[in-house]
């Protein structure tokens, strides 16, 4: 004799639609509270399977379904269970067929579930040599090619998976692959004025840069993008003048010569200093960053900051490049 | 008396027995008397050290000695196959001695020379080892084997040398192949040689970068342009600075900072293949000799990222540098195929020469 929950959890899977869209309904309410979560949590083994096939279904249902697996991802060890249950793949296929409907959502539950190791690793496909980074690679070309002035911007969560997947070192990797050229398209992303994709970028950035001590190559190849997206954040907001955007590269340079947004969010300012940190912990680091004029802009951003915490991020790096100050400020002299 | 025995005669009287006895005799004390006239041959000098081989062989083909005995004839032949040169046959000899007598401790020491002349220095060292156990205090044998020691440790760190070079290169085609690069010949060898970019520890490339003075084809050298360095930092470093004198042929000077531009030469030539890219990084180091690189991806002939090849009407496009680029991002612009190290052309736009060179008119002296 099978209990109200068994039940319910049958009815998902009912013939009859009215059913189903009713039961889909009370599920998704009831992962909205603890409690209502905890009780559908003992019986994941049913519900979960039974959610994960009405993600294929019309938008009614399909949406009611994923947003009560969001809100079930949330616990780790339903996402853990998830994960096992192939839910990846089946969110990165439905998520690419024709005229789906649900994206925002089926990226938000990639979001929740990439927060798991075993979730990133799922992502990544790292068992599968021929397919490896497949998905990756689709959810940035969406990533970049959708733009957040859309009202909903679905795609807009997928710097937060990137973010998720550069905690891990084989992302990291493919994200630095110069091959790929996955982080040149991320960067550029940059730019956008939503807020959440800022946030996805940079801390994708920072966190790819702890490959600096093994991959600074793949970082400083990108640099004609990869500098205006660490330093502008953190340059102050005054017009720079021309006896310092000189020194500076092209791109660099023009873009501090102008009246620009500042960039408010303290932490995105902390990411980009943390990049920046990581990148001149290394000799040749230090010498690009002199070279592009970049102790002269944190120099000027410094002295407008006001929250503590980010001049701590200034000062850090401020110690580092002191030390080196000898040999790297003539280090552009030519040696035989 | 039969010499020969026929098929079912076996010796059967007594007399038989006692010829077969006689005749034996004889051979031995034939045997022992060619050695002893082979080592006469020997001390005679080399005009007569083929005469002391037939004599030693002959004694051999007595076959009337014990091991041990015929052991020493397979022994001097050896020691006078290596006086005169044949290793071969000297190591084949003394081969031969040590199965009969694995005592003969001359037989190791001649199997170790004449194996280290003919440089199988695994089977030297092997009967240098050999003899020395039975002889450990054998002077000859330890001089030997350190000798033999010496040419192994010397031919591994040739070895490694070659190595070295061989992944040094492997490693900057690498590092060329990751930055999308395109490699054509290089078109100012008598001014460059044999320089090559350098892949540091950060795998960062810094190159040899020729700047020609296309007025008059002079030519200067960045020694080491990292590229991730600027032009405008290299500049800024060269004969162009206020405080230097003007170049010896810039009787107007022309060419000081401010004036002067940077140009390369857009789509010449052909890309070279990976496998001609690693031999070119090979040469004038220990490993120029190599043929193969050790795997089928690049050895087959393949054509790198391919470049474009003179443009249309064989004028070649001249394309300005920014100078506040890197050298990088310079190089991987789509047109530029890079002549075995880049090479910039210097113009000052207060020259005669400008137009000229702006207009299309001058090309490079052949």
């Amino acid at each position: 004799m099978a209990n109200e929950m068994e039940e319910l959890i049958g009815f998902l899977s009912s013939p009859s639609p009215q059913v189903k869209k009713a039961a889909v309904d009370i599920v998704r309410g009831l992962t909205g509270s603890e409690e209502g979560l905890q009780s559908l949590a003992s019986y994941s083994k049913t519900v979960l399977p039974s959610l994960s096939r009405l993600l294929g279904e019309n938008k009614e249902v399909s949406e009611l379904a994923t947003e009560a697996l969001v809100n079930l991802s949330q616990n780790s060890d339903l996402a853990a269970k998830m994960i096992e249950m192939g839910f990846i793949k089946t969110t990165m296929d439905i998520l690419y067929k024709q005229g789906c409907e649900i994206t925002g959502l089926l990226v938000m539950l990639l979001v929740n579930l990439t927060q798991l190791d075993a979730g990133v690793e799922s992502l990544l496909q790292v068992g599968d040599d021929k397919v490896q980074g497949l998905y990756v690679m689709k959810l940035v070309r969406s990533f970049c090619t959708s733009s957040s002035e859309k009202e909903d911007d679905p795609f807009g969560h997928v710097g937060s998976i990137l973010v998720n997947v550069s905690k891990n070192k084989a992302g990291r990797t493919l994200l630095l692959d110069p091959k790929r050229g996955l982080l040149k398209q991320i960067i550029r992303q940059f730019d956008s004025t939503s807020l959440l994709r800022k946030k996805g970028v940079s801390g994708t950035i920072r966190n790819c840069c702890f490959e600096a001590d093994n991959q600074l190559q793949n970082l400083l190849l990108i640099s004609e993008f990869l500098w205006p997206a660490l330093l502008l954040p953190v340059a102050g907001n005054k017009v720079y003048n021309e006896q310092d955007t000189s020194k500076m590269p092209l791109e660099l340079g023009s873009a501090l010569s102008i009246e620009r947004e500042p960039v408010s969010n303290p932490e995105i300012r902390i990411q980009a200093l943390e990049a920046i940190y990581l990148i001149t912990l290394q000799g040749a680091g230090r010498r690009a960053f002199w070279s592009v004029n970049g102790p002269r802009i944190l120099q000027i951003g410094y002295e407008e900051e006001e929250d503590t915490k980010v001049m701590g991020a200034y000062e850090q790096i401020g110690s580092l490049l002191v030390e080196g100050n000898d040999t790297e400020e003539g280090s552009t002299q030519t040696s035989s | 008396m039969a010499l020969l025995m026929e098929k079912g005669t076996e010796p059967q009287t007594e007399s038989e027995l006692a010829d077969l006895d006689a005749i034996s005799a004889l051979k031995e004390s034939a045997a022992i008397e060619l050695k002893e006239e082979g080592n006469k041959y020997v001390k005679m000098g080399k005009k007569h050290y083929s005469e002391a081989i037939k004599c030693y062989t002959r004694a051999i083909n007595q076959k009337a000695l014990s091991d041990t005995e015929t052991s020493i004839l397979f022994s001097n032949r050896a020691h006078v196959n290596l006086l005169l040169g044949n290793y071969g046959r000297a190591l084949s000899d003394s081969e031969e001695a040590i199965k009969l007598s694995p005592a003969n401790v001359k037989a190791f020491y001649r199997a170790a020379k004449a194996s280290l002349s003919l440089n199988k220095l695994v089977e030297a060292k092997a009967f240098s080892e050999k003899g020395l156990d039975q002889n450990p205090d054998n002077e000859e044998l330890k001089t030997l084997k350190k000798q033999i020691d010496s040419q192994i440790s010397e031919l591994q760190q040739r070895e490694a040398q070659v190595s070295k070079a061989l992944k040094t290169a492997k490693d900057l085609v690498s590092a060329i192949e990751d930055r999308e690069l395109k490699i054509g010949q290089a078109t100012f060898q008598k001014l460059s040689g044999l320089k090559k970019p350098i892949l540091d520890k950060d795998h960062i490339l810094h190159w040899p970068v020729l700047l020609l003075y296309a007025e008059v084809m002079s030519s200067d050298f960045i020694e080491d342009f990292c590229e991730t360095d600027m032009f405008s930092a290299h500049l800024g470093l060269i004969s162009f600075s206020h405080s230097a004198e003007p170049l010896p042929w810039d009787k107007e000077n022309a060419y000081t900072r401010d004036a002067i531009e940077l140009y390369y030469e857009a789509g010449s030539g052909v890309c070279l293949s990976k496998k001609e890219i690693i031999s070119n990084f090979l040469q004038g180091t220990v490993a120029s000799h190599l043929e193969t690189f050790g795997d089928d991806e690049t050895d087959t002939v393949k054509s790198f990222p391919k470049g474009i090849s003179s443009v249309g009407n064989n004028r070649s496009k001249w394309v300005k540098v920014n100078e506040r680029r890197t050298l990088n991002a310079v190089l991987k612009e789509p047109n530029f195929v890079i002549p075995g190290i880049p090479v910039f052309f210097v113009v000052s736009k207060r020259s005669s020469f400008y137009k000229d060179f702006k207009s299309g008119n001058w090309s490079l002296p052949s």
